[in-house]
């Protein structure tokens, strides 16, 4: 599903300019759980952004679902983020004045599906991560958890190949992060891609393979 | 456009901050205010103005005898300058074309009678003109009833006479005073006609007689007090021209010093007419200058709150994009916004504008200052403005929300 080849990037920042990927080499088969690890400013949020298609890279080759991504265009970024492609944040990054079910249909308007079946859709979702009675609260009245499955239900609206999760419990205390894994996982097992960026050996450890990340380069873990 | 989340959304940003989008609105909302209040006084101010000239033709030059000033030729200053029928004969040859004049003998006191059918005599003090027949359109009278002078009255010298509506009503009273006869000092005459003149109250205590009648009975010595011409539809400068070449003709043959401003009065309504409309030119540049900045710093308001909005947004628009938001839906987010606040807060200047000149339009009522009213071409225009500017001030906080890059935006720290 995700090919990486000799991936670099580079930040500049006034005179300084520092190389955080060096040459990365990895591959996610599609159905695969994977953890990508490293220590704090290793580079695991740069990389995840480049396959998110957030950001561009300076080198190397992109390859996601066989198709390269070399010089994408703002617009058809934008298009096969839409159609391939679900974030989780750490900090969730639900909008604060929609409710739950429209957060979840959010994708969807931007996927020009009409109103009614959005929210049909989103509330489907909502009923699946567990959380269809709090449809119509707005984020503010949630716990940091169900916020974080409200996000997850969002990332899978639009039926997308791939989940990009950036440390997805970083902000959760032990127990509720591990509800969220096993909603994860749950959503693994039907079927979804997913890659999960952490720093905590215990989530790591409960996907299939980790990739971990050190001085710009992937030290262990780049393939199957 | 007619997007339903798209709406609700700008409804949620522009009640989110209800004290800002109230200090913006109401900036945009006195912009427009002013704008319309000011052109309504304006146009009041041109009604009355305008109303000042409703008296007598536009078009039109006006000619009379007055008194010298400056010893000239032999003549001592402070000497009578009166015409006469050859004077305006020849005055006629200075015009360029003469589509239409009016010679004109004034009396100012006269004493109007009529008897009523039960012998009993109902008069007063009137002023009585001799005219010609083109007179009526010179003065801008409204005929109301019979006809006005004609040319056989003024070949026959007969003696007819049109009458004003103050003696209609203080001599005939209910009845119709066509054909009957009155005396005016004491000579008998026979309405033939009634008029008005909207634009002066003087002359609606008037009776027009022919002119051969009044030289022959007033004027012995075959003096003409007035005449008057209509330029047509001759520009403004040609018409100067041809009053200017008048003037001197004039004083030439009446031993006037060419530097004596009061031996000859050569009037030329089309010049005065000219400076006033250049003036109401003036004032109407003003007026749509300080509506239009003020129009300006309400927009100037709007953008900063957007802009405001979009950077406590970013966050918001990064997570959109990421969502997989396109450019446009982002700019349309931004300039609906825009649009709205620009719309709903100026059409409530606009609704107070209004009302206020509505409500004071009948009360004012002085000679100079007449019936403010909305132009409503105006405010269409300002409508349209509105949403011209709208659109703009929305553009440049759109594009800030569009360069928004989702990285930046969602890095966590
Ligand atoms: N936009 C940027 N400009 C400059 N430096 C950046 C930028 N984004 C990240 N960095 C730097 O790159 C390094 C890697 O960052 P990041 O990918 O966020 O690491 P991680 O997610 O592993 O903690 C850090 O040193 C960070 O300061
Ligand atoms: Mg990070």
């Amino acid at each position: 599903m995700i090919d990486l080849l000799g991936i670099t990037k580079t930040y500049t920042t006034g005179a300084q300019s520092l190389q955080v990927l060096k040459g990365v080499d990895l591959a996610v088969e599609t159905g695969e759980l994977v953890a990508i690890m490293g220590s704090s400013g290793s580079g695991k949020s740069t990389l995840l952004n480049i396959l998110g298609l957030l950001d561009g890279y300076d080198e190397g080759m992109y390859r996601l679902d066989g198709k390269n991504m070399a010089q994408l265009t703002e617009r058809r970024a934008a298009e096969l983020r839409r159609e391939m492609l679900g974030f989780v944040f750490q900090s969730f990054n639900l909008i604060g004045f929609k409710s739950a079910a429209e957060n979840v249909a959010l994708p969807l308007y931007y996927q020009k599906v009409p109103r009614k079946e959005r929210l049909r859709r989103s509330h489907e979702l909502l009923e699946r991560v567990g959380l269809l009675e709090w449809a119509d609260h707005l984020p503010s009245q949630m716990s940091g958890g169900q916020k974080q499955r409200v996000a997850i239900a969002r990332a899978l609206a639009a039926q997308p190949r791939v989940i990009l999760a950036d440390e997805p419990t970083g902000a959760l205390d032990s127990t509720t992060s591990e509800e969220v894994m096993v909603l994860l996982k749950e959503l693994n097992g039907d079927g979804m891609t997913m890659v999960v960026v952490t720093h905590e050996a215990e989530i790591a450890a409960e996907c299939q393979r980790t990739i971990r990340l050190r001085d710009g380069l992937v030290e262990t873990g780049a393939h199957v | 456009m007619f997007d339903r989340d798209a709406w609700l959304e700008v409804a949620h940003n522009v009640l989110a901050h209800p004290l800002r989008t109230t200090l913006t609105g109401i900036s945009v909302a006195l912009g427009i205010f002013i704008l319309v209040v000011m052109q309504g006084l304006g146009y009041g101010l041109q009604n009355g103005v305008e109303g000042q000239f409703a008296d007598d033709a536009v078009n039109s030059i006006w000619v009379e005898g007055g008194r010298t000033q400056l010893a000239y030729r032999g003549h001592q200053p402070n000497r009578p300058i009166k015409l006469t029928n050859a004077d305006v004969a020849g005055l006629t040859t200075q015009a360029d074309t003469v589509p239409a004049s009016s010679r004109r003998i004034r009396l100012w006191g006269a004493e109007i009678v009529w008897e009523n059918p039960n012998g009993e005599n109902r008069g007063g003090g009137f002023g009585v003109r001799g005219v010609d027949p083109a007179h009526i359109d010179l003065e801008r009278s409204v005929l109301l009833s019979g006809r006005y002078i004609n040319g056989r009255d003024v070949t026959e010298s007969r003696k007819v006479a049109v009458v004003g509506p103050n003696i209609v009503r203080d001599l005939f009273r209910d009845v119709d005073p066509l054909g009957a006869f009155i005396r005016i000092n004491a000579v008998v005459f026979q309405v033939v006609g009634t008029f008005e003149d909207p634009g002066s109250r003087w002359e609606n205590r008037v009776a027009y007689i022919p002119f051969s009648t009044a030289q022959q009975l007033y004027r012995t010595d075959g003096g003409v007090d007035q005449v008057l011409y209509s330029t047509g539809d001759m520009a403004t400068d040609a018409t100067v021209a041809q009053s200017d070449r008048m003037r001197s003709w004039l004083k030439d043959v009446k031993a006037v010093h060419p530097d004596d401003s009061r031996g000859v009065e050569v009037d030329n309504n089309n010049e005065e007419y000219a400076m006033y409309a250049s003036i109401f030119d003036g004032i109407r540049l003003f007026i749509w200058g300080i509506g239009l900045m003020t129009l300006l710093a309400g927009a100037v308001g709007v953008a900063n709150i957007l802009a405001i909005g979009v950077k406590e947004r970013t966050k918001e628009i990064g997570v959109r994009k990421a969502l997989g938001a396109t450019n446009g839906s982002i700019v349309s987010l931004v300039v609906m916004e825009s649009t709205v606040l620009m719309l709903v807060s100026g059409s409530l200047g606009l609704m107070l504008a209004v009302g206020l000149l509505t409500t004071v339009a009948p009360l004012a009522d002085h000679e100079y200052f007449q019936n403010p009213q909305v132009d409503h071409r105006i405010a269409l225009f300002a409508l349209v403005v509105l949403v011209l500017v709208g659109l703009a001030s929305g553009l440049g906080p759109a594009l800030r929300a569009v360069a928004i890059r989702p990285v930046e935006a969602l890095r966590d720290e």
